[in-house]
């Protein structure tokens, strides 16, 4: 597979090299200090919105499509892996806890890491024999994977309430993940995408990160090297899915209302996590985060101006998703890096 | 045991519309290896195609042929030109980029329909004959014979014609295909060209059998990819009996189980395929690695 975009430190010239030890990358106090500040530049929209009534559910929404977009990066940009199963994920996840807490009463707190666990069991299964093969089949599969879970999804009464969906109560309490002051809830969503990228950052600086690199390098090549590709890349998916489905249960929290077309429909879930990773910088740590920046306020910004045409808001979004597949493959973080900037402004 | 011959004449006839929507992706995932998520939006735009040409001329919605097969040749040129081509060596990008022309045709469509559901009503002449004693619209059979018709030409096409050995032979090795003389480029244009011509003529034989919708193509393409898979890829004859299997299964699947279920039984087929022999039923060994190596 040829790259799409390579964000792997460049290695240290000759000259650089003979002054001391080699130094691969940043350092990690530097990696540090580059998350905290990516993630306080995130903080300050909230900081200015949180009373906003309008831009408050926006940027709720940007910020738990962020995370889902940074947790598909895990295994489709590090990997790869060209995942059509988060959109499944995802909705297993957010079924799963609304269930518990309408069935046991159980917290979503404890039904997250439940449900996560599960799922990525899940998603280890269904990628397993696809994992073994080269080419498109995993990503046939986790279409097909998505279709099914969507089909019992709408014929299980008893699991997910079929066609007519799950109402979960508004009773809010911290336990139950529900807030009446809606900047809690967005609050929450930016916990969970700061964690979602500091687990993404963590990967990426991880054996398991260069391994998945390696992969979606060149798998031959990998597995010359000593890789063990079918298990990295498993364990890349499950990572990825658990933290999607944990994603699903905030998601169940903060809507209350599931129902199979709003979960499982491919453009508006499943592929939004591609699509948002693609535009701000597939397989790199600040693209998702930046795609869902853009696109989410974007989106609802032509859904209130031409509203009034059905399903023009996805004709933006599949121009926008052509667009950025034939001439911007690296994303806005590859074109910034593209850039010459001058030598006051450059990193090093 | 009448049950059982209905059901197998009912599964047949949804195998032969099965086979009829697989046949152009066999020539452009399963030969040309081109992961293709919008054929079934492709198949789509055909459809509507087909019912404008009835709606406006008012003839037979077959006579549609004539003009729908050469527009959609068009259309597959434009796409694999403006989309594909440029993205020939990146299989990622291949499936971002036929997302979103898949997102983009369905809800162009639905934008400019507003949702409306077209039909053509079957009111003009004897729609349904009799066999072995089951009623059968004539449009399935029309489809079955179209879908057998099209295998055996393009099986002949790809087997014993000096261009089908040139595709066959860009799928395989595209340098070494380059230095025999062959235009590379030009190959995967006609042929993505043609995979897509032999979608419309599917689009004309569904568009009497089928209710309108802008998202009708999300019917078909997940059955078009198992249909494909399960007959091995780059084999004809492969996707057609494939096409079939899956037909009945379905039919026994909704008889037996329940008619909602259709997809999980494909699924649970194509998984199964995967695991047991990725090459597919009819397709030679290793088939499944061809042209996704690595090729500079």
């Amino acid at each position: 597979m040829s790259s799409t975009s390579t964000d792997v430190e460049e290695l240290p010239d000759a000259a650089s090299a003979s002054a001391g030890p080699i130094k691969l990358g940043p350092s990690k106090a530097q990696v540090v200090a580059q998350y905290l500040l990516g993630m306080g530049v995130a903080l300050v929209p909230f900081a200015v919105l949180y009373n906003d009534f309008y831009w408050i559910n926006i940027l709720t929404f940007a910020y738990l499509m962020a995370g889902l977009a940074s947790a598909w990066n895990i295994i489709g940009g590090f990997g790869g892996q060209f995942s059509l199963a988060h959109g499944a994920v995802f909705g297993v996840g957010a079924y799963f806890a609304g269930q518990m807490c309408l069935i046991y009463g159980l917290s979503p707190w404890l039904a997250m890491p439940i449900g996560a666990v599960l799922v990525a069991a899940i998603a280890v299964l269904i990628s397993w024999p696809t994992f073994r093969l080269r080419g498109p089949f995993f990503a046939i599969a986790t279409m097909a994977f998505n279709e099914v879970v969507a089909v019992f999804a709408n014929y299980s009464e008893t699991l997910t309430g079929g066609a007519r969906g799950l109402l979960i109560p508004f009773r809010a309490s911290f336990a139950n993940m529900i807030f009446v002051e809606r900047w809690k809830s967005t609050l929450l969503m930016f916990v969970y995408m700061a964690f979602v990228a500091g687990i993404s950052v963590a990967i990426r600086h991880s054996r398991l990160g260069y391994y998945l690199l390696s992969v979606r390098e060149d798998e031959d090549s990998a597995r010359a090297s000593g890789v063990n590709v079918v298990a990295v890349k498993l364990w890349g998916m499950a990572i990825s899915a658990a933290l999607t489905a944990i994603g699903g249960t905030l998601f169940a929290m903060f809507i209350r209302f599931l129902d199979p077309p709003t979960l499982f429909s491919l453009p508006e879930v499943g592929v939004k996590f591609a699509l948002l990773s693609l535009i701000g910088g597939v397989g790199t740590i600040w693209g998702p985060l930046l795609g869902a920046a853009l696109v989410i306020p974007l989106e609802n910004f032509i859904r209130a101006t031409l509203g009034g045409l059905p399903g023009v808001h996805l004709v933006i979004l599949g121009l926008l998703l052509m667009l950025a597949a034939r001439f911007l493959k690296r994303g806005i973080v590859g074109a910034l890096g593209a850039i010459r900037w001058p030598r006051w402004m450059s990193r090093r | 045991m009448d049950n059982i011959v209905t059901i197998l004449i009912y599964g047949l006839l949804l195998g032969g519309i099965y086979g009829l929507v697989s046949i152009g992706l066999t020539l452009i995932f399963g030969v040309i290896r081109i992961t293709n998520f919008a054929h079934g939006e492709i198949l789509m735009i055909g459809m509507y195609g087909t019912y404008f040409v009835y709606a406006w001329t008012g003839m037979s919605p077959y006579a549609a042929l004539f003009v729908v097969v050469p527009a959609m040749f068009v259309v597959g040129l434009l796409v694999q030109r403006l989309l594909i081509q440029p993205l020939l060596n990146e299989p990622m990008m291949q499936i971002f980029v036929t997302f979103g022309l898949l997102i983009f045709l369905e809800n162009f469509v639905l934008m400019l329909t507003q949702g409306a559901a077209l039909g053509i009503p079957s009111d003009n002449g004897p729609q349904v004959i009799s066999l072995l004693g089951n009623k059968v619209s004539i449009a399935q059979i029309f489809a079955f014979a179209a879908s057998t018709l099209i295998a055996i030409g393009l099986h002949l096409f790809l087997n014993y014609t000096m261009m089908g050995k040139a595709i066959r032979a860009v799928t395989q090795d595209k340098r070494a295909a380059a230095t025999m003389g062959i235009n590379v480029n030009r190959i995967f244009l006609l042929t993505f060209g043609i995979g897509t011509a032999i979608t419309g003529v599917a689009s004309v034989f569904l568009t009497p059998i089928y209710t309108l919708s802008p998202t009708i193509g999300g019917n078909f393409v997940l059955a078009a990819f198992a249909v494909v898979v399960l007959g091995g890829l780059g084999s004809v004859w492969g996707a057609y009996i494939a096409g079939l299997i899956i037909g009945v299964v379905e039919a026994f699947a909704g008889f037996y189980i329940d008619p909602t279920l259709k997809s999980a039984v494909w699924f649970l087929i194509f998984i199964a395929v995967l695991i047991v022999r990725p090459s597919g039923l009819f397709g030679i060994v290793g088939a499944e690695e061809v042209g996704f190596r690595e090729q500079h």
